[in-house]
Formats: structure tokens, C-alpha cells, sequence
């Protein structure tokens, strides 16, 4: 590679490059390192050089077992990641078909409107939740109750027969969230198929019924697998709309709190125990890693790198 | 053309049908935004869908735009100029480094054969599939550690500019992936030309490429921008320590507090924030909708 | 033709940079400024010793006056210090101070800007040249936000160099290093200015031997008793009060008392209490069963088993029997608690002292003759509620009260905004315990006790609160004895509104609670085992566990935790054959 030239790759590759390397890299790295070391109160000087060694695996460990907190943080993350996961993929899907049956003005307007929930501020939508599920008749879901004549009292819902109430309402938020990411996939290979399969399937008297069936749902296979281990991949470390929802008392503290959500409580709030924290998030990284291996086999990576007709 | 195919065999009735099933499933969405503006405008939250508990007033908004925090009018206040231009800024800067810095990297990922390339490749799939946000720790050891380091611990200049670049960092692999897509569609005899002629390949990149995915740009530019403007968590960790507030943790706060404060008062903050993320929907709708599933088939 | 299109290349680089360089800077021309000079870095465990040394000799070489040392007369102090810092060139000192609350508790930053402003006047009569500069004032609505955002910021340097906090955050800070350790300065002013502080309170900022805070106002947690409920049931509410003071009727009885109205309908509920940061509120019952957290060694932190379980038991009975709402920790303040305590539709309350200024200023009450919200009359408050101390647990126990004081406390790197900080540091840290001191000048103390209905922390602010000149002074908006305008017309605006006589006889009435009160102990395992104990209280409300089993709860979130397991030495077990009612 020439001078010039290696001069052009930094040109465009450098920013981004930089950026990947200070903020993906080198945070995994630091992380591992403050994994062995017991920093706590953001003490940086003092917490940086006392080591412990795997003292905070340990302890995570042996809490996984026997503190409610981390044990209860297992068992939602394993719950919360299974139901939203299938909620946003099944979602995602029917929304992508019957969003496909309808006039292009209409179809929009409907996929337009379930990306909301993705672009809404954070803080705002957790907040129209937090009203929606309000404990007392001032929430939306128990006044519509209320005056339907269902139920006769106002309902709790983080404590409806708890844990149920408090996963409910987490499915329910992140759900809303992730649909519109199957929705969009789903939708534009749908889209993308070619024309020749649909008419012939017409010709031979198809119905909507086994349209969908027999040649579009084959058809989606590998785009149906790979939004489930994207979507898992990104339900095992979102916490932003939990963390609000927790923090306002939405749902159950000891219920309502996934394990992205633990590291992020005890490094910042609480505990400030940020040595254990880089202990779980480094469990969460290796995790993270595995998936995000799978994704890249099943994406037919191969494909995606043919080499580019750029060169001279 | 699949889909004009596909809408032979469906009945209108079916089609209304269709519809109107969306609609009932998207009811709790519409009214929760719609109940959450109006508000803003009433003396006691809305929560019914009836809007039977709506009583207007503009008080929520003169009380959040003047910044009252105190039972004294006179006392102590927030600044609202604060709050809207921090999140505004870092929104704005999320915008420009990860849209200026991703168009760089998807050319030559595009148009370059390099060593290395694969492992970049795949390296920008699984750091999309990865939230970043998991590192958040590490990030800001980095952040204590790198001011420090530079001395510039404690400017808002550097606090600034480190949110915006790890916020940026989080949408560039999405975003490079978006103008690979598009460089990709772009013919290759196009620059070859120039190329041939001697042209250097920034020149090329930067008098032919870029005037040619201007639409691309423009949907990368609004979708890191609202990527940013819908940022929590970075400005709570990073911005409010340093003294910074912002929109989004002025709601959070209030809310936490809901004991002293009035509720009506948040909404009307959530509805200004929300303005913006409304405006760009209703005026790029098919852009906004096209970038987002170009850079999800990768 | 290559160097051209490098050159082109580093032009459109140069571009971003200065592109990002740009919307910062217009950030600051927004936010009107508030970027420091980026002070020498970290390093802030140096020693303090070396840095002395530094000074002395620094102090014999030149004319310079030497750093003064505290002598207890406020005057005398500034000047002293004053005339140091311009001899060395500072003309201005920069503090910036973070302050949190509820809206009426202005003084937490507002005390602090006057005493500036205080401080600032002597200096001019005096005709020094220094002045001090509040140069950045904030004020939260979380109450625990200064000191989340303290712990964060200080490794950046960045903290408020004042913050007004809880004081229980002192044994986190103080073991990390981050406060000042006030104990010299403490020592000149005991017999001056901090010479009628109370005890208990002086106390409440002592940690391991050190005073690390000085009070900045304190509360104490009564029962209120519902004069129309017990009407109805033809009791005096008085009386019933008197008898809790005297120790005479315990839970039992205010259980008794609580089924009956619910039962005859005089009232829908029992027993309403706090919810959220329940854990210091409803430590009580704690207190209140012979319960402790302090014994042979200071490192630890002791826990009664039976206090906790006779405590959860009460909750217990009171959620079953309906006295209580299950959901009780969930309840919305603005929507259920408080209009159900001002609408008379519990016998009795336990809540806080703050409660009888807060009714009167937010609309929690529905009159029933016009249909609309509105707050409470200071009469109508005065006609509704009577009030004791926490009653004691059982028959041989006493009532109790709890106190959680607010603070002020010192950044240890306070007046880092400063030029030659490192040499001069000292100096910037006095100046900052002054501005403390002065904030708590008797007339600021008064004042912030009667606007946000808290308990003085100094025996001349109670007797001012005595005084009708003085009250006088603040019914009719004249506050002349603030100097800085700002504060003088926050301060205005609230106290015309809330200097009644009504009120400030309560405030007067029911400071003997002080000699009742229990300060929750400092000591870092204090604050999860309070998490713990909100957690159980919650899960006996609701019935998810038995009092037994949230107290094992209670024990095994401890032990879960091997450092809390150490720290922690849990004393007797569940008692045998207690019932409760």
C-alpha cells in the first residue's frame, strides 16, 4: 500500500474508526480491568488500584444465588427477554403482512405510526406509561376498567399477582418499542419478493390465506431468525425505558429489574458499587459476544463482503 | 410490484377490515400521545380516554417556559434555555459526527479493497447488534480518566464534546451501514472516469459521491439527529454531574419528586420535548422509513 | 496534485473540528458561560501537610500577611482572611452551592447566597477589596439529587463546593475523602456562633469522633390525630395525644382506636403513613419497640431482631384488618395521600411536621360545599388536627419522634473555581465555613424554620420564633434584614404567605419533640438495610409475607451480602407468643 493511499484509507476510515475504537473497544477492555478491582463512590484513584481479583464474580455469584435482588434479576431478564422476544417478532411479522394487504397511503400512515414509540424521546414515553399504568383510578388502564364496569377497584398493576403485573407492564413497554424493528424488516422483504411468485400463485387461485402461507413466510425463514437474535441481542442490554420506569415506582423494584438494569443501578445509583458492576456487565459482554457471532453466520456474511468493483 | 399482485386477490372489505384491526390495536398509542398533550394543557392530568378530566389552561406551559422550580415565584428558577439547548446540542452533534464520520467510512468500505476490510465489516454488524450502552462503565472510566489525562476535566466543552462523539459512536455502525447501501447503488463507471483522469479519490468522493446521495444524507442526518434527541441515559450519566441539565432529566427529576410537584407542568415539558421527534415524523415520513429498513437489511 | 487534494483533505477535517468548536462555544453564549479554566487535575489526596509548608515558607519570604487562623468572631475571620487572599492577589472568591427540596426550602441555596451577601457587607465596611461570589446556584427538586450528583462529580472535580443534603450522606463521603473535615473550624466558633446549636443535632454531623456538617434544619415526625374522626367516636383528640406523649397508650390503643372508626364508619381508613423514602419515616415503630442500631463497637451496626419483627407485625395487622391500604408505599401524594388525611378520611396520620404548612399551600382538599380543590385554611388545618409523638410500641416502651437533620456540607476541594487554589486553598475552605455559619445566622434559620415549616437548629431561632416583632416583620413582606434583593424577595413572596400565627405556634409547640428524637445512625450499612426494611414493609402491607417472613427476609438480604453480613450484628431473634393486636 502506498503512502498516498494508506493517507486516503486513514482520511475515510479514521473518524469512524476512532470513535468505534475510544467508545466499543476500549470500554470493553477498562470494564474487564475494573472487574477485578473494588471501585466504588466513583473513588477513580483510589478504587482503580486495589485489586480483589475474581472477589466480585465471586460475590455476584454467590448473590445470583441467595439475594433475592440478583436472584429475581435473573429470573425477569430470562422472562422479560423471552416474552418481549416473541411479541416483537409475531408482532413484528403480522404487522408486516397486513400492513402489506393495504393501499401504500394507508400502509404508511399504520408503519409510521408504530416506529413512534422507537423515535419518541426516552423520558416521554416511559412518561405516557407511567400515567397509562398509574396504581391509582388516575391511571388510564384503570379507569377504562372502571367504567367498562371490569373491575370494581382501581388495580396495582406492578403488584398484579406479582411478578406477572410487573413483567406485564415491562413486555408491554419495550414490546411497543421492538415491534416496529421486525415490522420494518419483515415488511421490506416482503416487498422485495420477487413478483413472479405472487402471480403465480394468483393464476393458481390462491387465496390471502395461502399467499401468506405457502409463499411469503417460506420466503422470510432466515429474516425471521435473524430478527429474533438481533432483537435478543438488543432486549439483553436495554434498560433506558426500565430505568425510568423503576426509578418512578411503575413497577416492582425487586421484580422490574433486569440484569442490564442491575449494572446500571449499582455502578450509579444506590450501592456505587461500580467494581461489582463491571462484573456483570462483563458477564452481559460475553454474552452480547456469543450472540452477536451467531448473527453474523446466519446474515450470510459471506455475501455481504464481496469484494467491492473499486479499485483501479 | 409484489404488492400490486398481492392486492388483486383482496377484497375492499377485507382492506377495511385489515385497517380497521390496526387501528384498534393502535388505539392505546394514539390516545397515551394524545392524553399526554392535552395535559399539558389542563388544570388536572388527562387520563381518560373520554377526556372527561380535561380543563384547560395555559398555566403548565407559562409556569414550565418561565423555569418556576420554587413556590416562589420569585425564587430560584430552572433555566429553560438551558435545558433546551443542551439536548438540542448534543441531538445536533450526534447528527453531524456520526453522519460526516460514517460517510467517510461507508465510501471506502464501498469502493476500497483493503486489508482488513472483512473484519471492519463484520466487526460494524456485531457493534450495531451491541448497544453500547452496556459499556456505559467503561465509557465512563474513559470520560474520568481522558479529562484528567488532557486537563480538561471540568470544561463543558469537553463534557459536551464527549457525549456527543459516545452518543455519535453508538449510531455510527447503523449509520455507515445506511450510506454503504447507498454508495453501493451508485455505478462505478461514474468515477471511474474521473478516476482515470487522475482525480484524487477524495476529490471524486467529495465532487461526484456525495452531491449524489443527498437524499441519503438527509435521512442519516434526521435519524442520528433524532437518535440523539431521544438520548436519556448519556445526558443523566454524563451532563447532570457536570452540572447540565436537559430535558430529559428535568422530567425524570420532577416525576422522582412527584410528591411536591405538579404533574400538569411535566406533561407540558414532555410535549415541547416531543415536538421536534413529531415535526420530523409528519414531514419525512417515507424518508425516515426507507433509511430505516435500508440500513436493517445490511 | 496530490499535496493539493492532502491540503483539501485537511481543510475539510479542519472544517468538522471548527464546525463542533463552534455549536460548543455557542452553547456557552446560550447558557450565559459557566466554563472554568481547567484546574491543575486530580491529584486530590495530596497531602494537606506538604501543602502547609508550602505556605509557611511562601508566608516568610514576602510581606505577605500568613494564613490567618480561625478565631470564632465572624468579623474579625474575614477580615483576617480577606486581607490574606488580596495580598495575594485574589479579589474575588467563587463558590458555587447546590441545594435540594421541597419549593419552600429556598434557604438550603438562598441561606447561603445572604450570607455572601452578609459577608460581602463587612468586607465593604471594612474597605477590603475581596468580595465573595455565589457564582453558580442550584436547586433540585429530588431531595437526594445534590448528593447523587456530589458523589459523581467530585472525581471530575466538579462538584458544588456547598451542598445541602440529608446527613446521612455524611459517612459516604466523609470515608471517601470528599467533605471537609470541619472539626478544627468547629473548635473556634463552639463557644461563639455555634454555642446555642442543639446537641443532638451537633451530634447527628459528628462521624467517628469528627464533625464533618453543621445542621441546616431538622423536622420531627408526629402522629396527627383527626379531630372530626374522633369526634365522632367521642373522644378529645387532646386527650388521646396526651396520653401518647405520657406513654400511656401505645399502638395497641391506636390500634384499638383506628378499628373503631373504621368499624362505626367514622372514618375509611386507620392508619395512613409515607410512602417512597419510607425507611426513615416508618423507622419509627423500630424506636418505638425498645429497637436500636448503635452498641459495644462503633464499626458496627446493630439490628433487634425483635424491634423489626414486632414493627412488621403492626403493619401487618393494620393492612389485614383494613386499616391500612395495602398499597399503602404506592399511593399517589397528591392524589390519595394527602386528600385523604385533609378530607378526615383516616383517624390518624403519621407524617411530618412540614405536612401543616404544606396543606395550606397545595390544593389537596375538595370542599365538599363548592365541588372545587383548594388548600386548607391555616384555621381549618388548626381545627382538624391534633398531634403527639410516635406512640410507644407496647406497654414499658416510650414514644418516640425521628429527625432526619439536613446539613450543609464542604466540598474538600471547596473553592477549587479559584486562582492558585493549591496554595491558597485553606483560606477558600474557612471562607466557605463562614458562608455556613452565616447562612444559619438566627434570623435565616427563623425564617426557613416558619416558610417551610421545619424546626430551628439553634435556640436563638426558636426564641425569634417568639418574637411578634420579628413575625411582624415577615407577615407583612418587610424583610429588610436580607441584603441580597434576590433572596429577599423569594423570601418575601413565601413568608407573606406562611408566616401565620397559627403555624408558627405549631412550630413553637411542638419542638420539645427534639428531646424525643432518634437520628438514624451513620454508618454506611444503614442505607441498604433501610432499603431492605421498605422492601418487608411493603411485602407485609400486601400480604406477600408474614411478619416472620419478611423478617427472615430482612435477615437474609443481609447475610446474601458477606460485607453487610460483617458489618451488620443482629441481635436476639423472633420473639415467642407476641401477638399483635
Amino acid at each position: 500500500m502506498s503512502y498516498s493511499r494508506a493517507l486516503t484509507l486513514a482520511f475515510f476510515l479514521g473518524p469512524a474508526m476512532t470513535l468505534v475504537i475510544l467508545f466499543f473497544v476500549l470500554p470493553v477492555i477498562v470494564t474487564l480491568y475494573a472487574s477485578f478491582t473494588d471501585l466504588r463512590n466513583w473513588n477513580i484513584q483510589r478504587g482503580l488500584t486495589e485489586f480483589v481479583g475474581t472477589y466480585n464474580y465471586e460475590i455476584l455469584g454467590y448473590m445470583a444465588f441467595n439475594n433475592p435482588k440478583v436472584k429475581y434479576a435473573v429470573i425477569t431478564t430470562i422472562v422479560f427477554v423471552a416474552a418481549t422476544l416473541f411479541i416483537n417478532v409475531v408482532g413484528g411479522l403480522t404487522l408486516a403482512i397486513l400492513t402489506f394487504f393495504l393501499e401504500e397511503r394507508v400502509s404508511t400512515g399504520y408503519r409510521l405510526l408504530w416506529l413512534l414509540p422507537r423515535m419518541t424521546p426516552v423520558a416521554v414515553y416511559s412518561l405516557l406509561w407511567y400515567y397509562f399504568f398509574h396504581s391509582s383510578d388516575l391511571g388510564t388502564l384503570n379507569k377504562v376498567l372502571l367504567s367498562l364496569g371490569l373491575i370494581s377497584e382501581p388495580i396495582d398493576w406492578k403488584l398484579w399477582h406479582l411478578p406477572v403485573g410487573t413483567w406485564m407492564i415491562l413486555v408491554f413497554v419495550n414490546g411497543l418499542v421492538g415491534v416496529s424493528f421486525g415490522m420494518i424488516v419483515f415488511y421490506s422483504a416482503i416487498k422485495s419478493l420477487p413478483w413472479e411468485y405472487i402471480a403465480a400463485a394468483r393464476v393458481d387461485g390462491a387465496g390471502n390465506l395461502t399467499l401468506v402461507r405457502r409463499i411469503i413466510l417460506p420466503q422470510l425463514r432466515w429474516h425471521l431468525v435473524f430478527v429474533t437474535v438481533w432483537q435478543l441481542l438488543s432486549l439483553l442490554t436495554t434498560y433506558a425505558h426500565i430505568f425510568l420506569l423503576y426509578q418512578w415506582g411503575t413497577i416492582d423494584r425487586l421484580w422490574g429489574q433486569t440484569w442490564s438494569l442491575f449494572v446500571f443501578t449499582t455502578a450509579f445509583l444506590g450501592d456505587q458499587r461500580q467494581g461489582l458492576a463491571a462484573a456483570a456487565a462483563t458477564v452481559l459482554v460475553a454474552i452480547g459476544a456469543v450472540l452477536g457471532l451467531i448473527t453474523l453466520r446466519i446474515m450470510g456474511f459471506q455475501r455481504l463482503v464481496t469484494r467491492p468493483r473499486g479499485e483501479l | 410490484m409484489a404488492q400490486e399482485l398481492a392486492h388483486a386477490g383482496i377484497s375492499w372489505r377485507l382492506k377495511l377490515v385489515i385497517a380497521l384491526a390496526l387501528l384498534l390495536a393502535s388505539t392505546p398509542v394514539l390516545m397515551t400521545y394524545t392524553m399526554l398533550m392535552l395535559s399539558s394543557f389542563s388544570k388536572e392530568i388527562v387520563t381518560d380516554p373520554l377526556l372527561r378530566d380535561f380543563e384547560p389552561t395555559l398555566e403548565n406551559w407559562v409556569i414550565f417556559l418561565t423555569g418556576q422550580l420554587t413556590y416562589a415565584a420569585a425564587g430560584l428558577r430552572y433555566n429553560v434555555v438551558e435545558l433546551v439547548a443542551s439536548t438540542a446540542i448534543v441531538a445536533l452533534g450526534v447528527a453531524l459526527v456520526a453522519t460526516v464520520s460514517s460517510m467517510l467510512a461507508a465510501y471506502s468500505l464501498s469502493r476500497m479493497d483493503f486489508k482488513g476490510r472483512r473484519v471492519t465489516l463484520a466487526g460494524l454488524i456485531l457493534l450495531h447488534a451491541f448497544p453500547g450502552v452496556a459499556m456505559i462503565i467503561g465509557v465512563y472510566i474513559i470520560y474520568i480518566a481522558l479529562g484528567n489525562l488532557t486537563g480538561l476535566q471540568g470544561s463543558v466543552a469537553y463534557t459536551m464534546l464527549y457525549v456527543i462523539l459516545a452518543r455519535a459512536a453508538l449510531e455510527v455502525p447503523m449509520a455507515t451501514w445506511l450510506f454503504k447501501g447507498f454508495f453501493d447503488k451508485i455505478p462505478w463507471e461514474i468515477e471511474w472516469s474521473a478516476l482515470v483522469d487522475g482525480a484524487s479519490r477524495i476529490t471524486v468522493w467529495r465532487k461526484i459521491l456525495v452531491p449524489m446521495i443527498k437524499p441519503g444524507i438527509a435521512a442519516v442526518l434526521i435519524f442520528t439527529f433524532l437518535a440523539g434527541w431521544e438520548e436519556f441515559v448519556y445526558l443523566w450519566v454524563f451532563l447532570k454531574p457536570r452540572g447540565v441539565d436537559s430535558l430529559p432529566t428535568f422530567i425524570d427529576e420532577v416525576v422522582a419528586s412527584a410528591e411536591y410537584y405538579q404533574l400538569t407542568i411535566v406533561a407540558a415539558a414532555g410535549t415541547f420535548y416531543l415536538l421536534p421527534t413529531i415535526i420530523f415524523f409528519i414531514v419525512t415520513q417515507r424518508l425516515l422509513l426507507e433509511a430505516y429498513s435500508g440500513g436493517l437489511k445490511g | 496534485m496530490a499535496g493539493a487534494t492532502q491540503n483539501r483533505t485537511l481543510l475539510i477535517a479542519g472544517a468538522v473540528v471548527v464546525v463542533l468548536i463552534i455549536l460548543i462555544a455557542g452553547y456557552f453564549l446560550f447558557a450565559g458561560g459557566g466554563e472554568q479554566p481547567a484546574e491543575a487535575p486530580a491529584q486530590e489526596e495530596q497531602p494537606a501537610a506538604g501543602q502547609q509548608q508550602e505556605q509557611a515558607t511562601g508566608g516568610q519570604e514576602g510581606v505577605a500577611p500568613q494564613l490567618p487562623q480561625l478565631t470564632g468572631d465572624v468579623r474579625t475571620d474575614i477580615v483576617n482572611i480577606a486581607r490574606y487572599l488580596e495580598a495575594n492577589g485574589v479579589t474575588e472568591v467563587k463558590f458555587r452551592v447546590h441545594g435540594a427540596g421541597d419549593p419552600n426550602s429556598i434557604h438550603r441555596v438562598y441561606g447561603i447566597v445572604e450570607a455572601a451577601a452578609r459577608l460581602n457587607k463587612i468586607l465593604e465596611e471594612e474597605g477590603l477589596q475581596l468580595r465573595i461570589v455565589i457564582e453558580d446556584k442550584k436547586f433540585s427538586a429530588k431531595a437526594d439529587e445534590p448528593a447523587e450528583v456530589f458523589l459523581q462529580s467530585f472525581p471530575q472535580r466538579q462538584e458544588a463546593d456547598i451542598i445541602a443534603v440529608s446527613y446521612r450522606w455524611i459517612s459516604t463521603f466523609a470515608e471517601e475523602g470528599y467533605i471537609l473535615d470541619l472539626t478544627p473550624y468547629v473548635e473556634a466558633y463552639k463557644n461563639t456562633e455555634l454555642a446555642d446549636y442543639y446537641e443532638s443535632l451537633m451530634n447527628a454531623v459528628t462521624y467517628k469522633g469528627r464533625v464533618y456538617a453543621l445542621p441546616q434544619d431538622t423536622e420531627a415526625r408526629p402522629l396527627y390525630i383527626l379531630k372530626p374522626v374522633m369526634a365522632c367516636l367521642g373522644y378529645d383528640a387532646w386527650e388521646i395525644a396526651q396520653k401518647v406523649d405520657a406513654g400511656e397508650y401505645t399502638w395497641y390503643d391506636i390500634f384499638r382506636i383506628a378499628k373503631e372508626a373504621v368499624d362505626q364508619g367514622c372514618s375509611e381508613w386507620g392508619v395512613i403513613h409515607r410512602k417512597g423514602t419510607a425507611h426513615p419515616d416508618l423507622v419509627q415503630f423500630y424506636y418505638a419497640f425498645g429497637g436500636e442500631f448503635t452498641g459495644e463497637d462503633p464499626e458496627k451496626l446493630y439490628l433487634y431482631v425483635d424491634a423489626l419483627y414486632k414493627w412488621l407485625s403492626v403493619e401487618y395487622a393494620l393492612a389485614r384488618n383494613g386499616l391500612t391500604p395495602e398499597n399503602m408505599l404506592e399511593w399517589d401524594w397528591y392524589k390519595q395521600i394527602h386528600p385523604t388525611i385533609v378530607s378526615a378520611k383516616t383517624a390518624f396520620d403519621i407524617g411530618g411536621i412540614w405536612y401543616w404548612t404544606e396543606w395550606q399551600t397545595k390544593d389537596y382538599y375538595l370542599d365538599p360545599q363548592t365541588g372545587e380543590r383548594r388548600p386548607l385554611t391555616a384555621e381549618e388545618v388548626y381545627e382538624k388536627f391534633a398531634y403527639s409523638l410516635f406512640p410507644a410500641g407496647e406497654p414499658g416502651k416510650s414514644p418516640v419522634t425521628l429527625s432526619q437533620p439536613f446539613a450543609f456540607m464542604i466540598s474538600a476541594n471547596a473553592g477549587k473555581l479559584n486562582p492558585d487554589y493549591e496554595k491558597l486553598k485553606d483560606a477558600y475552605h474557612m471562607i466557605a465555613f463562614l458562608l455556613v455559619v452565616k447562612a444559619n445566622d438566627p434570623d435565616l434559620n427563623a425564617i426557613h424554620s416558619i416558610v417551610s415549616s421545619h424546626l430551628p437548629i439553634r435556640e436563638k431561632s426558636a426564641q425569634l420564633m417568639n418574637d411578634q416583632e420579628f413575625i411582624q416583620k415577615l407577615a407583612s413582606g418587610n424583610l429588610d434584614f436580607i441584603l441580597d434583593p434576590e433572596a429577599r424577595d423569594a423570601f418575601a413572596e413565601l413568608s407573606v404567605k406562611t408566616a401565620n400565627p397559627i403555624n408558627i405556634e405549631f412550630l413553637s409547640k411542638v419542638s420539645y419533640m427534639l428531646n424525643y428524637t432518634n437520628v438514624p445512625p451513620l454508618h454506611w450499612a444503614y442505607q441498604p438495610l433501610a432499603e431492605f426494611f421498605k422492601e418487608a414493609v411493603d411485602f407485609v402491607l400486601k400480604g406477600q409475607m408474614t411478619p416472620e417472613e419478611a423478617t427472615q427476609y430482612v435477615l437474609d438480604q443481609i447475610r446474601a451480602d458477606p460485607e453487610l453480613a460483617q458489618a451488620i450484628e443482629i441481635v436476639g431473634e423472633i420473639p415467642q407468643g407476641w401477638t399483635f393486636p
